[in-house]
């Protein structure tokens, strides 16, 4: 059960939370945000971080998702659940038709490709006004209900955010660590040799970014439901970039580090509210920091510098022993 | 039956002709070494047996099927597996790992059933991470199995990538010159390690320019030079060969090792 660890410390944590600091902006507002932008940055990581396949273009199928749901609910009448299955077979199907194609592409080429993805989607969300509500967005999205929990405060919704992002946390951490996961991993190691020993990488590429696409748009069907309003700005080039900035500011191939880096990227522009018309520069500034001081990312660039204090530690501890050993012996 | 039935075997890159009409049979169970002067075509052959190129002409039959059209991941499945000149770990993830990768076609589980974790990911986890520890052991590789793959030095990473090629379980190895770089000790080493893959009942085809390594452990020697089959023989007879010796060795034999 070591495996799971970090994740029931990280459940514990989420769960206590609003017990510490009950009534708090942070927790009931930005921490949900953050959370859905966690289960993004978890699912960019997978095809990322873990396959080595770079996508500028994240921001559609999380669009698609919550574009689906928002407009079978309030246009069309549905019950938000089917809305969320439709929204996830949707972006599934677009994501295997485009795949292939796509994921042929290497380095640059593939990041403009998805680059172009991203855009195209959100011209079509901004220009199909009849369906989509144009610049303007739509609202009265109906919120959610679990067997008859209705989510209707910030407090619930944290709630349900919560046990999703754990519950995303649990199936990316078991895909990594599974014949499927290291599947992933060979690819971004080496292609070639991923092949010789019987990988089809090409099916593999394929199933991350449909898998990575499905997970997006679920955050996007939720993100509709929870704001009750979607615009086509939420899902714009800007918004894919910041997930990408999330899973490298983490750390490539992390799911912790993905958290992290999709946690700290939400609170960092709340916190630097205090100052201003300097605030950008500062988070930029913030940022420029941590890739010269943490390349590896902030969760390993932290996880090294706790084990080399402890390591530290315990090191001097240990020669403080044997020191006081040979006294003994002298004496 | 010949394990590998190579036949008219010709591919040109932009009018320069690399292989030209090759032929050649591997049988089962030996050590067949290919050689020949830097440029003779010879990683290009292997690219062609592992799928990655298609000849312009030509068959190459495994086991009586057709390996020519196939990708490289369905030569793999027929029973062939490699290891490259240059080397291509997977320097993103542990030793255990990388072979735990070669284990890919002998377990089965999907992305999705992986996802949700089901009892029969746990049972096949213990198997793929039996199945790498043995095939390392195997490889006097045991001291580091928990090492990540960029820390080691080039001489291990060698056998950890013949490693990764064996626990596939290949009926026929490709070996792109696992002694280039390697100091004499090491080398030695790589000597035993493809005699016990052969006594293993693993067919083994070996690219090499160590003349002494060669000599030592092929049962069967195949010469190009320019693409084309030059000489074929036991070891004697291809050091006793005067066209070899002129073509290749240049007049005079000299022994490494």
């Amino acid at each position: 059960m070591k495996r799971l660890g970090g994740l029931s410390l990280f459940a514990l944590a989420v769960a206590l939370l609003p017990f510490i600091f009950p009534d708090n902006y942070y927790v009931t507002v930005v921490a949900v945000s953050a959370g859905l932008h966690a289960i993004l940055a978890i699912s960019l990581n997978l095809l990322m971080g873990y396959a080595g396949q770079i996508s500028l273009g994240h921001a559609a199928f999380f669009g698609i998702g919550a574009y689906t749901s928002a407009v079978l609910t309030t246009r069309y009448g549905w019950n938000p659940w089917p809305s969320i299955l439709v929204g996830l077979a949707f972006t599934g199907t677009l994501a295997y038709i485009v795949a292939r194609p796509i994921l042929k592409l290497k380095g640059h080429y593939l990041a403009m490709a998805t680059l172009g993805l991203g855009i195209i989607v959100h011209i079509f969300i901004v220009q199909m006004g009849w369906l989509t509500g144009g610049p303007d967005g739509m609202g009265g999205i109906p919120t959610l209900s679990v067997f008859g929990w209705t989510i209707d405060s910030d407090e619930r919704w944290y709630v349900a955010i919560g046990v999703l992002l754990v519950l995303v946390i649990w199936l990316a951490l078991n895909i990594i660590d599974s014949r499927s996961g290291r599947a992933l991993r060979a690819l971004h190691g080496s292609e070639v040799a991923a092949e010789m020993m019987g990988i089809n990488t090409a099916a593999t590429k394929t199933g991350v970014f449909v898998l990575a696409a499905l997970i997006a748009s679920v955050a996007g069907s939720v993100f509709a439901h929870q704001q009750a309003f979607v615009s086509p700005d939420s899902f714009s080039f800007f918004f894919s970039i910041e997930l990408v900035t999330m899973v490298v500011l983490g750390g490539m191939a992390s799911t912790y580090g993905a958290v992290l880096g999709a946690i700290i990227l939400t609170f960092l522009p709340e916190l630097l509210v205090i100052f201003e018309d300097y605030e950008v520069m500062i988070f930029g500034g913030i940022l420029m920091g941590m890739m010269i001081f943490l390349p590896q990312g902030l969760f390993i660039g932290l996880k090294d510098l706790l084990h080399k204090l402890v390591h530290k530690r315990s090191n001097k501890a240990k020669q403080a022993a044997s020191q006081k050993e040979n006294n003994h012996g002298v004496a | 039956m010949a394990l590998l039935d190579v036949k008219d075997l010709t591919i040109s890159f932009g009018g320069v002709t690399a292989i030209a009409d090759l032929h050649f049979e591997v049988p089962e169970s030996q050590v067949y070494a290919v050689i020949g002067p830097n440029g003779a075509g010879k990683t290009t052959l292997f690219n062609m047996l592992s799928g990655i190129y298609r000849p312009n002409e030509g068959s190459i039959r495994f086991l009586d099927k057709e390996i020519v059209g196939c990708q490289p991941h369905q030569v793999a499945q027929m029973g062939i597996s490699r290891t490259f000149q240059n080397l291509q770990m997977f320097f993103n993830m542990s030793v255990l790992d990388n072979v735990k990768v070669g284990c890919h076609l002998r377990t089965r589980s999907h992305l999705w059933s992986a996802a949700l974790r089901l009892p029969n990911i746990l049972r096949e986890e213990r198997q793929a991470e039996a199945w790498a520890r043995e095939t390392l052991i195997f490889c006097g590789l045991e001291k580091y199995i928990e090492m990540p793959a960029d820390s080691l030095p080039y001489g291990v990473l060698k056998r950890v990538e013949i490693a990764r090629a064996l626990a596939s379980q290949p009926k026929l190895l490709l070996m792109d010159e696992p002694a280039a770089g390697l100091n004499d000790t090491e080398t030695v080493e790589m000597r035993g390690l493809i005699r016990r893959i052969s006594e293993s009942g693993v067919s083994v085809l070996l690219v090499e320019h160590n003349m002494g390594l060669v000599m030592q452990v092929s049962d069967r020697i195949l010469v190009i030079d320019y693409g084309s089959r030059l000489a074929e023989g036991l070891p004697e007879e291809i050091q006793n060969n005067p066209k070899v010796i002129e073509a290749y060795l240049g007049g005079e034999v000299q022994y490494a090792v």
